[in-house]
């Protein structure tokens, strides 16, 4: 027994003072968690540390560049609560075709205008001549006025035509002229992106946007809802609803979120709330597999270096076992404790805010202690009987790597489990050993109900587990460790496993 | 009181291939026994038996009539023919660490394995890591860490593997030492001149079995093929003449004869001998351990070696 405790305080002690261990310790966690929060920090800060200048080119002649800013300096400010969003309307002025298509149509429009005069004057000289019967020839005069009306009326109708084709031509001239003077603008990034709406606009609600980054779900999502709020109001006036009306229908709402917990309710923040856990499985995994590994290590290496036979001489293969599991479950430990015990301080310095974020208690602490305890014998064990059997660090280390990528999977599906903790699939999945720690710790803080059952449940799966692998670990190192050279195939696995 | 090792009718097979049978023989302390026999004749097994690192399928191990296993580890001690330490270890620590585990208090390791270590002119290597020294070194710190406990039965396999000349004699002396202690030191060893100059007692086996067993002297009497050398500085080649003995070997006025009969004394020939020749050097042939070993091996394997 003394020498359990031996062997157990020699892992410990040369592992504790290794560099990996201090790097597994300190170094990893915070290269990690830097890793996953820096995309948060620039998602949610970088955009917004300039104003943003959109372009508008609007082709209905509703004038929404004036509502859609109206409606943004609404919505969306700077801290330092200058507007965010600036609208722009295209300016072709300086187009020279457009300058050309337009003067043409002025011209079209002075021909019409002056074709209608004549139009209306004779109009008004023929009522003249109807109201007025003491007019002398007044048959003749009715009769020449009535061909000239007809002549220019054709004309006023032909004018009209014309002055339509211009317009249409002068539109989609003027469409495309912004178009080209919009995208120089954005790709010079004066503009950050610019909303064409198109002349039917309000009847069927189509419109683009055009910008580097079309992806970026944010932007599209804030001008979808502006612009539907905009859209809806020119309808209700199309509609002839009152101003006053308008106002008290569309009146915007919002939405604080709050997640009911046991304790009460809290606030709810997505980051985290979902990195939370997930700086949690990391650092599980991290610790799982620090100590998992250097069991293993331990094992190759003594297996390799032959220092196993001067042990095994010294002291019984189960005092060997039990010590490294000892040991370096020990060491875990510490690496854990030491996590929590830095959490706690920076807890207790503010730097963490823990009044919002609830899932940081003591009852989690504990329950990450447990599933780490579990986590490493189970693995642990695997560990050694994988050590002892292999014949080469290569292959080793493949078998490692596939455990490491077993261990890892849950976080595949960690939105997946922060959208629904307890689903069954979930459930069903944390009932796995060598997915249990990682699925677990995550549940536990993302679940509303408490997980008293799936606990008793997994714990007692845990266990069980734990006393198969280590009674398969304790018979296959005994007799593996002094095989040397082969790689040994699965029947002589089997063997050793019933050797007495 | 004396110390007595017993192995008796161990037996031992892995995956169906038979690796100990039946082997049986007794060590008394004070006594160096050479457990001798070519690759893969089941040495390392044996000893590893004796070390309780692994169980016999059958028989006993029994040191002073109590059985091996339970006897604590820490009498025995033990130095495998594959050598390894801890690459990255320092070398005081390490040895601090074998001792304690084998029940020493870390006052009294630290102690021994300097001691020794200054025995083996290593002690300016106390606090250097294990991969920073020579191989012939890292083979001395192994050695300490197979007797710095002083255990009572010290099995060496291969000791003198890849030593100096030098540093074999410092271990002969240490080994000596041990032995006056009236312990018991079992030795394995390819080395037949190592062995017949340490080993007061051998086991030869092959195949699992002993194929020859005894005291190194009875032994060597047994075997003697009753041979004789004979020189001189004038010519011999009269004895050829003679009709009571044969030659075995000649060569520059040397030869080697065998009596026809046992029973003839030898006496009378170095008579008729002395009257025609002077004699330089006469000699008993006694059979080298390395002569019996190949010719026991040879014998059990049907002539093949």
């Amino acid at each position: 027994m003394k020498n359990l405790f031996r062997i157990a305080r020699w892992e410990f002690i040369t592992r504790f003072r290794s560099r990996s261990f201090l790097f597994n310790t300190f170094v990893s966690p915070l290269l990690f968690t830097a890793v996953i929060t820096l995309p948060i920090f620039f998602f949610n800060y970088t955009p917004e540390v300039s104003t943003k200048l959109v372009g508008v080119i609007d082709l209905s002649g509703k004038n929404l560049a004036k509502d859609l800013q109206k409606q943004l300096n609404r919505y969306y400010r700077l801290d330092n609560q200058s507007r965010e969003y600036v609208v722009l309307k295209v300016s072709v002025d300086n187009s020279m075709p457009y300058n050309e298509a337009l003067s043409e149509y002025k011209e079209a429009v002075a021909y019409k205008d002056s074709v209608t005069a004549v139009f209306n004057q004779i109009k008004r000289q023929r009522s003249e001549y109807y109201k007025n019967t003491k007019i002398p020839n007044r048959d003749y005069f009715l009769k020449t006025s009535y061909e000239k009306l007809q002549t220019s009326r054709e004309e006023k109708e032909l004018a009209e035509i014309e002055l339509s084709h211009y317009k249409a031509s002068l539109d989609s001239l003027y469409k495309r002229e912004a178009q080209k003077m919009a995208d120089s603008l954005l790709i010079s990034d004066v503009l950050n992106a610019y909303l064409l709406f198109p002349d039917d606009f309000t009847r069927r609600g189509h419109l683009e946007y055009h910008s580097k980054n079309p992806g970026d779900l944010r932007e599209t999502e804030r001008f979808e809802k502006i612009l539907q709020t905009i859209i809806i109001e020119k309808r209700m006036l199309e509609d002839r609803v009152a101003r006053p009306k308008i106002k008290r229908w569309l009146s915007s709402i919002s939405i604080q979120k709050y997640q009911l917990m046991p304790q009460g309710q809290t606030e709810w923040n997505f980051y985290a709330q979902f990195y939370g856990p997930l700086i949690g499985v990391f650092l599980l995994f991290m610790a799982i597999f620090t100590s998992g590994g250097y069991l293993f290590s331990s094992v190759l290496l003594e297996k390799s270096n032959r220092v196993i036979e001067i042990l095994l001489s010294y002291a019984s293969s189960r005092q060997l076992m039990g010590g490294k599991i000892l040991g370096l479950g020990f060491l875990g430990l510490v690496q854990v404790l030491t996590w929590i015990f830095i959490t706690a301080l920076f807890a207790a310095s503010d730097i963490i805010p823990v009044d919002k974020i609830n899932y940081l208690s003591l009852a989690n602490a504990f329950y990450f202690l447990l599933y780490f305890s579990l986590g490493f014998l189970f693995y642990g064990a695997i560990f050694i009987t994988v050590g002892s059997i292999s014949s080469n660090e290569y292959d080793a280390q493949q078998i490692n790597q596939l455990l490491r990528t077993v261990a890892i999977f849950p976080v595949l599906l960690s939105l997946v489990v922060l959208a629904e903790p307890n689903a069954p699939f979930i459930q069903a999945l944390s009932y796995i050993p060598f997915l249990t720690p990682s699925f677990m710790i995550m549940r536990i803080p993302l679940s509303s109900v408490p997980l008293t059952m799936d606990i008793y449940i997994t714990v007692g799966i845990m266990i069980i587990s734990i006393i198969a692998v280590i009674l398969l670990a304790g018979r296959t190192f005994r007799v593996a460790t002094l095989m040397q050279g082969k790689r040994a195939s699965f029947s002589e696995v089997l063997q050793w496993i019933r050797v007495k | 009181m004396s110390l007595l090792l017993q192995v008796n009718q161990i037996y031992k097979e892995f995956l169906g291939v038979t690796a100990v049978n039946n082997l049986t023989f007794s060590v008394h302390g004070g006594e160096t026994f050479g457990l001798l026999g070519p690759n893969g004749a089941g040495k390392t097994t044996a000893m590893r038996m004796i070390m309780n690192i692994i169980a016999p399928d059958q028989g006993t191990v029994l040191l002073n009539d109590e059985a091996r296993a339970k006897i604590p580890n820490h009498r025995f001690g033990y130095l495998p023919e594959e050598r390894g330490l801890y690459p990255g270890a320092n070398v005081l620590e390490m040895l601090t660490y074998f001792g304690t585990l084998n029940n020493l208090s870390k006052r009294k390791a630290e102690v021994e394995a300097i001691r020794f270590l200054d025995r083996l002119g290593m002690v300016d290597f106390t606090d250097r890591k294990i991969n920073q020294l020579s191989k012939g070194m890292q083979q001395k710190i192994q050695f300490v860490a197979a007797f710095l406990h002083d255990p009572d039965v010290l099995i060496l396999d291969e000791p003198f593997s890849g030593l100096d000349p030098i540093n074999q004699i410092v271990l002969r002396e240490i080994l000596e030492e041990y032995k006056k202690k009236n312990k018991i030191l079992i030795i394995s060893t390819h080395q037949m001149e190592q062995a017949e100059k340490l080993c007061d007692h051998i086991c030869l086996i092959n195949q699992g079995k002993v194929i020859l067993e005894g005291n190194l002297n009875t032994l060597k009497r047994k075997n003697r093929e009753n041979a004789y050398l004979l020189s001189s500085d004038e010519d011999l080649s009269f004895l050829k003449d003679f009709s009571e003995l044969t030659i075995l070997e000649e060569g520059n006025n040397t030869y080697k004869f065998a009596l026809n009969d046992s029973k003839l004394s030898v006496s009378g020939i170095l008579k008729k001998v002395e009257a025609q020749a002077n004699i330089r050097k006469f000699e008993m042939m006694e059979p080298s351990l390395h002569d019996i070993f190949i010719q026991k091996v040879q014998e059990e394997n049907g002539g093949q070696a």
